[in-house]
């Protein structure tokens, strides 16, 4: 049973104690309370240097000085406060980062309303909870035999056929029905692979539907995009030692991931707002009256400054869009400025919630998107590398990753 | 009378109202009945999604989901309330009380149902202790 | 509270010359219907309204101003506040404080019992400006 660390503020209030503790318990984990002494609390929240009004945030803060100075026992950390509360927002934050430089433990921070139910929670839990448990499979650098890995994303559906540590077939679809979007790319990708589905090894499935998915498909691995996904990134950028952080803008939410020696050690993960997602960039294609493929190039040629665009809400986006072109901007401009929107909401949300290490990878579809990538290089001072074949990430990883349950290799 | 107290865990301010003849109306007595008496809908503290709404009714939508829970379990008792005691600066109010804007608007909220009020400090020694006492004291045979 | 039950803490205060222990044997040898199970601070008894009030209005005979008493939002044992599946409660910190400062509110008590005056206290305010700044002058000098 991985032990996760409860630092929270507002949970049994909000009615969401039980949606927190479901999901930690439907991936194998355990919410656990570190205890304080009376004494130690006040000494906690002096030498951490910031003291909220709010009791409950103070003991939040001799909580984490309890797992820094090791005097309480956990695998990883989950802080959460309510949304829209400033105080404790601040004290989330900086907690995070607390917990980060004086511990090893994977951490992630979650604002929650009353509505937050644990589906929400389970693919962060889940994660948290490989992280710490799959740490060997996880170190796995080399794919093995013949295996397939299959991503059944929110937008489109991967599969990838991987034999001996090379791709030999790959495909992608638009998600519809869960099984049968799998099913079709699955035998695309084995036709262009001249393999059967007999023949294959070992078959790995990710994204939202990994769970139909692993079932039907009877895979050796399913599991969660987060680290999924990472492994999938360092593989197909080469870069499996050192430090690297991977930024994945899905088409309903965004991850951020922190690696060392192709193990991630920390994410975020956002999603409330769709303003900084791959459908938004959908949307604005629609609008343009271009292809989502040429999205980017037009992008590119454009000045995101001679336009006014950063809704968090995609449907205020829209709006914005739609104003501006009203006030005669050029198409180039206003898909430069709705790349740029992307890219700074990206920046302020979820890359503040990490430690960003260079190199920084660009993964999954809209990674194709070369205005995206442009304006993530405006916002970062630096270009992201972007792997070949970085939208099949999830199915690369997969595919990777259920090699490593192959016996004896 | 039903005297609210404020904090509404304290176990000195529930024993002292009670000892000098009034019923406390406490948040540990609100929780007791929501754990006790209703199918358990929401561990541990039995508050869903429902009575965050009615939370609505003491702070809009716009105030964070623990406040409007926290109102929802303590605006009935502040409606009840004949009677308050608030005691300022107490220490160590984490779980129930542990949110300062909450305590903040239920005490606001008492203030405003014009009823009884007597406010008071945590004491910090013997003199302040025995002033407490007295004025409490005084305060809750008055309402008799 | 529910209609016909409660839980309660029966707590002794830290110079009660009575120990827990014997706090629930008079309890039990009250032969009332209630459960009892010792803490640290004295007891914790539950039952219906009137048996465990009256174990309550009973025991404080004991020692009047060292034994307090308030009602407790869980039943014993719960395991959804129970310390080892969930560490220590949030509500231990302030019990544990208030059950400290029992010593005071005793002093309190007994002042009150005695019909004493009590003694005025005004806590030290801010100095005001004008004081401030006459230090400041003279410091200056």
């Amino acid at each position: 049973m991985i032990k996760i660390a409860q630092l929270s503020c507002g949970t049994d209030y909000s009615g969401v104690q039980s949606e927190i503790e479901n999901a930690a318990t439907a991936v194998g984990g355990k919410m656990v309370y570190p205890d304080v002494d009376m004494e130690k609390i006040n000494a906690a929240v002096e030498k951490f240097g910031f003291n909220p009004v709010s009791p409950q945030l103070k003991l939040m803060i001799a909580r984490a000085m309890s797992l820094a100075e090791k005097r309480y026992d956990a695998d990883a950390v989950f802080i959460a406060s309510c949304f829209r509360c400033a105080e404790a927002a601040l004290v989330r934050t900086e907690l995070r980062k607390f917990i980060q430089n004086n511990t090893r433990l994977p951490v992630v921070t979650y604002s929650f309303t009353e509505r937050t139910k644990a589906g929400q929670l389970l693919t962060r839990m889940e994660a948290l909870v490989t992280i710490v448990e799959r740490k060997e499979l996880l170190a796995r650098e080399r794919q093995v035999g013949l295996t397939a890995g299959l991503d059944s994303g929110s937008s489109t559906t991967k599969a990838m056929i991987m034999r001996d540590n090379q791709i030999i077939g790959k495909a992608w679809t638009p998600t519809a029905d869960v099984f049968s979007s799998a099913e079709r790319v699955l035998a695309q990708a084995l036709e262009q692979a001249g393999v059967k589905q007999s023949e294959l090894e070992a078959i790995g499935t990710t994204g939202y539907g990994r769970f139909t998915l692993g079932k039907k498909f009877n895979a050796k691995l399913v599991q969660e995009e987060l680290t999924v996904n990472s492994k999938g990134a360092v593989w197909l950028a080469n870069k499996q030692k050192g430090e690297a952080t991977i930024i994945d803008i899905g088409g309903m939410d965004n991850k951020a991931i922190t690696i060392r020696d192709g193990i991630p050690d920390n994410f975020t993960m956002g999603g409330i707002c769709a303003g900084a997602s791959g459908r938004f960039m959908e949307l604005t294609a629609k609008r343009l009256g271009v292809e989502i493929t040429e999205l980017g190039a037009l992008a590119d040629k454009g000045d995101p400054s001679k336009v006014k665009m950063n809704s968090y809400c995609s449907i205020f986006g829209i709006q914005d869009l739609v104003t501006s072109l009203a006030a005669g901007n050029t198409l180039e401009d206003v898909a430069s400025a709705a790349c740029h929107s992307v890219a700074e909401q990206i920046y302020e949300q979820q890359l503040q919630e990490i430690e960003v290490r260079q190199p920084v990878i660009q993964v999954g579809g809209t990674s194709l998107i070369s205005g995206l990538v442009t304006a993530m290089e405006h916002t970062l001072g630096q270009r992201p590398i972007v792997p070949p074949n970085s939208q099949y990430i999830g199915a690369a990883g997969a595919a990777l990753l259920s090699s490593g349950f192959l016996e004896g290799r | 009378m039903k005297v609210l107290i404020v904090p509404p865990n304290s176990l000195i301010l529930f024993d002292l109202v009670e000892r000098f003849g009034h019923e406390p109306l406490s948040v540990m007595g609100a929780l007791q009945e929501r754990i006790e008496n209703r199918e358990i809908e929401s561990p541990p503290m039995n508050i869903t999604v429902d009575d965050v709404k009615k939370g609505l009714k003491y702070a809009g939508i716009e105030v964070p989901s623990g406040i409007r829970g926290r109102l929802a379990v303590y605006g009935p008792l502040i409606d009840q309330a004949e009677a308050a005691v608030i005691m300022e600066d107490a220490p160590f109010m984490f779980g129930c009380v542990g949110c300062a804007r909450t305590n903040e608007m239920m005490k606001l909220l008492i203030r405003k149902r014009k009823i009884p009020i007597l406010e008071l400090d945590y004491p910090e020694n013997e003199d302040e202790a025995k002033a407490m006492v007295a004025k409490l004291k005084a305060f809750l045979e008055g309402l008799k | 509270m529910t209609a016909d039950h409660q839980t309660r803490y029966i707590v002794l205060a830290p110079d009660s010359e009575i120990t827990p222990d014997q706090l629930a044997r008079n309890i039990h040898a009250l032969g009332l219907d209630v459960v009892v199970k010792e803490t640290c601070f004295g007891v914790v008894v539950s039952g219906k309204n009137d048996e465990v009030k009256r174990t309550v209005n009973e025991v404080r005979k004991l020692d009047p101003n060292r034994i307090f008493s308030k009602v407790r939002g869980f039943p014993v044992g719960d395991q959804r506040r129970c310390r080892a599946h969930k560490g220590s409660r949030p509500g231990f910190a302030q019990l544990e404080k208030e059950w400290k400062d029992l010593v005071l509110i005793e002093k309190g008590l007994q002042c009150a019992e005695r019909g004493e005056r009590p003694p005025e206290c005004k806590r030290p305010s801010k100095m005001p400006v004008s004081d401030l700044a006459k230090i400041c002058k003279e410091e200056c000098r």
